[in-house]
């Protein structure tokens, strides 16, 4: 469903270029939960960003549900993220002056849904958080971990097929963690919601069904889970390598 | 995203924090306030001179008098004047192209080049001595003449349409009854100095009509152009320049302005100035109109002044809020939404410095007003600020597109950030 064929990313600062990610190939079916690994600047949340719509590849392509991404226009771009994906960030990200069922409809606003089915939406998504009964309540009054929960709830308001989570725990002790964890896959089970998950914590790498290692912007394993154990997935760079590889290179050229 | 929606968040991010967003609003004040009153001003002396003028009016009437050599006619203002020499027309009248006197015959003369013209009357020079009712109270009188085809509005009554008739301002009227109404066709007396002998002599006249009050009318007796021709004649018989003015009233048999700007384009040729009573109330209204630009030009500094104010306010607005810009971003919000919100902001500013502006310029116009009504006593009907409706709405208008203007540079900034640099923001 969610692909990236021979990405690259290259950021220039002070005139130098930095390649922070190299010829990445990668292919996520959906229902998938995914973890990104990796050290600290090895390219993982670039990588999210860029199979989010939220950055464009220096080189290559990313395709969703079959469609190059990289032709859509800015809004088709907007669209896409606002319908199709979630995001959960380390930092909240939340509006603190308003309540915690205005934050959950935000995306809804902008996608411009009717008031009646918008605040139906956001009870829904505060339900799946367990947070309903604080929907009243302004955002800056949570705690961490319900915090947390509210943007869960703003990333699945909108019936997303996928959820983006840049470190979700990374901000919260480590019961709390466990229980924004444990929704998170909740979704991904029994919503079939396809969960891409950048993370430093390898326990919860191992709680996903398969795990992506990032080193120096170039995958460096790709372990999809059989039964208790992990195994090595199938290279996509060789299933790419003969027809998209050398499509995406003449294109260049022509 | 609904427009609804856009405007209660910028609402609330405006109130995020209140003392920045009226410190900038008191700006904007201080400029809507000043420009409100400025108008006002203008509006007022306009309110004044439409009453006044409005008094009088005739469509078909040209006012004509000889051009003046203007300064501008390549002479410097303080160059001697060349004499000269006088000539005789074809009548044998002697013709000096030195004065702006001319004698009626002159005159009439135009009227075979222009049929248009159906009368002539010269502004004749009289002056009253007194007036009365009863022949026993007797009051001064200021006497004027009312040219043929002039139409002077009236309280009660009618404009003059005869000869041997006058019309008395309000005041007057209303000494001598009050009720003006039982005045219409009753005679009165007035009387005026023969030459300058002192010898009194009197005439009756039939009350056609009491004015309206207004600029000529508020003091001043109106008699007809026959009327006023013999009293000229009694008192100027002997003098120098007797039967020659420099003021012609001329009533055209049209009212259409393409004829009549036609008619003074030829007069024009012919050495004449023709003004209409529109010509004259817009040289008045054009004064007023200039000296309200000269006003508003300051309101207009202090207005550019308070959008650098909303300038800074928004671009600190747009550093702080950089990371949830990302994030609305993040979440599908198009650029042009972003631009939106902010331009959104700003107008609010304005519109609201605007609102503040003009009831503040209202409450403190409305108490001028009444303070001044004794020192302006003798501009009876003027009121220093004048509110109209429509220099309200512009202001209000034009003090939002400055808002917009100046918010156009902060959310051009706002739009033009990149989602994923703006949640790196530190
Ligand atoms: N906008 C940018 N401009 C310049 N360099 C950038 C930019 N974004 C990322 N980088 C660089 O790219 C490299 C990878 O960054 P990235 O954020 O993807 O790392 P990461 O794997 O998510 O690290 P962490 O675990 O610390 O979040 C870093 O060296 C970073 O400095
Ligand atoms: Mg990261």
């Amino acid at each position: 469903m969610l692909e990236a064929v021979n990405l690259y990313r290259t950021f220039t600062s002070d005139g130098v270029d930095y390649e922070v990610l190299k010829n990445v190939n990668l292919k996520i079916n959906q229902g998938e939960c995914v973890a990104i690994i990796g050290k600290s600047g090895s390219g993982k949340s670039t990588l999210m960003h860029l199979l989010a719509c939220l950055d464009t590849p220096t080189l290559g392509r990313i395709m969703f549900e079959e469609q190059d991404v990289s032709i859509l226009s800015e809004k088709e771009r907007n669209l896409l993220r606002n319908e199709k994906f979630g995001f959960v960030f380390q930092q909240f990200f939340l509006n603190g002056r308003e309540t915690v069922l205005e934050n959950v409809l935000f995306p809804l606003r902008i996608r411009g849904m009717s008031q009646y089915k918008m605040i139906r939406a956001g009870m829904d998504a505060l339900e799946a958080v367990d947070l309903k009964a604080k929907e009243d309540k302004k955002a800056k009054d949570l705690s961490g971990g319900e915090k947390q929960r509210v943007c869960i709830a703003r990333a699945l308001v909108g019936i997303p097929k996928v959820i983006f989570a840049d470190e979700p725990t990374g901000n919260l002790d480590s019961n709390t963690g466990e229980l924004i964890e444990k929704m998170l896959f909740d979704l991904n089970r029994e919503k079939g919601i396809t969960l891409i998950i950048v993370t430093h914590d390898s326990d919860l790498a191992k709680k996903c069904n398969r795990i992506i290692e990032l080193k120096d912007g170039e995958i460096i394993k790709d372990k999809i889970k059989k039964g208790k154990k992990f195994e090595e997935a199938q290279k996509v760079d060789e299933l790419t390598k003969t027809d998209s590889g050398q499509t995406s290179e003449t294109s260049i050229t022509s | 995203m609904k427009l609804r929606d856009l405007l209660r968040i910028a609402n609330r991010n405006l109130l995020r924090n209140k003392l920045r967003t009226f410190l900038t609003i008191m700006a904007i004040f201080v400029g809507a306030f000043t420009l409100v009153m400025t108008n006002a001003l203008g509006d007022g002396m306009k309110d004044y001179v439409e009453n006044q003028v409005k008094n009088r009016e005739g469509a078909n009437i040209l006012f004509v008098r000889k051009k003046f050599e203007t300064p501008n006619s390549g002479r410097k203002a303080d160059e001697p004047i060349e004499y000269k020499e006088k000539t005789q027309d074809e009548a044998g009248n002697v013709v000096d192209p030195n004065s702006y006197s001319l004698d009626i015959t002159q005159m009439e003369s135009l009227k075979k080049d222009l049929p248009e013209i159906k009368t002539i009357t010269p502004r004749f020079d009289i002056d009253g001595e007194y007036i009365t009712l009863d022949g026993i109270k007797k009051y001064k009188l200021n006497l004027g003449m009312l040219s043929e085809g002039i139409k002077q509005k009236v309280e009660v009554g009618s404009t003059i349409t005869g000869t041997g008739e006058i019309i008395i301002p309000l005041a007057l009227g209303k000494t001598f009854s009050p009720d003006i109404k039982t005045l219409i066709g009753k005679d009165v007396t007035i009387a005026y100095e023969v030459g300058q002998s002192g010898e009194i002599k009197m005439m009756q006249l039939k009350i056609a009509g009491v004015a309206t009050k207004g600029f000529m009318a508020n003091g001043n007796c109106f008699v007809d152009a026959d009327s006023a021709k013999r009293i000229y004649e009694d008192q100027h018989r002997n003098s120098d320049g007797f039967n020659k003015f420099w003021n012609f009233t001329f009533q055209l048999d049209t009212s259409n302005d393409k004829r009549i700007g036609e008619i003074k384009r030829k007069l024009d040729e012919k050495g004449f100035s023709a003004e209409t009573f529109a010509d004259q109330e817009k040289r008045t209204y054009d004064a007023i109109g200039i000296l309200q630009i000269g006003l508003n030009f300051f309101a207009f500094i202090a207005l550019l002044a308070a959008s650098f104010g909303i300038i800074n306010t928004l671009i600190v607005a747009v550093m702080e809020r950089t990371k949830e810009i990302g994030l609305q971003k993040a979440l599908g919000m198009g650029s042009e939404k972003i631009f939106l919100l902010f331009t959104l902001e700003s107008i609010l500013i304005g519109f609201w410095g605007a609102i503040v502006g003009v009831i503040g310029g209202i409450i403190v116009g409305t108490f001028a007003n009444i303070l001044t009504t004794a020192y302006l006593s003798s501009f009876e009907g003027y009121s220093l600020f004048s509110f109209r409706l429509f220099s309200i709405v512009w202001v209000i208008l034009l003090v939002c597109v400055i808002a917009f203007l100046a918010g156009v540079l902060p959310a051009f900034k706002a739009s033009r950030l990149n989602p994923i640099e703006a949640l790196r923001y530190e």
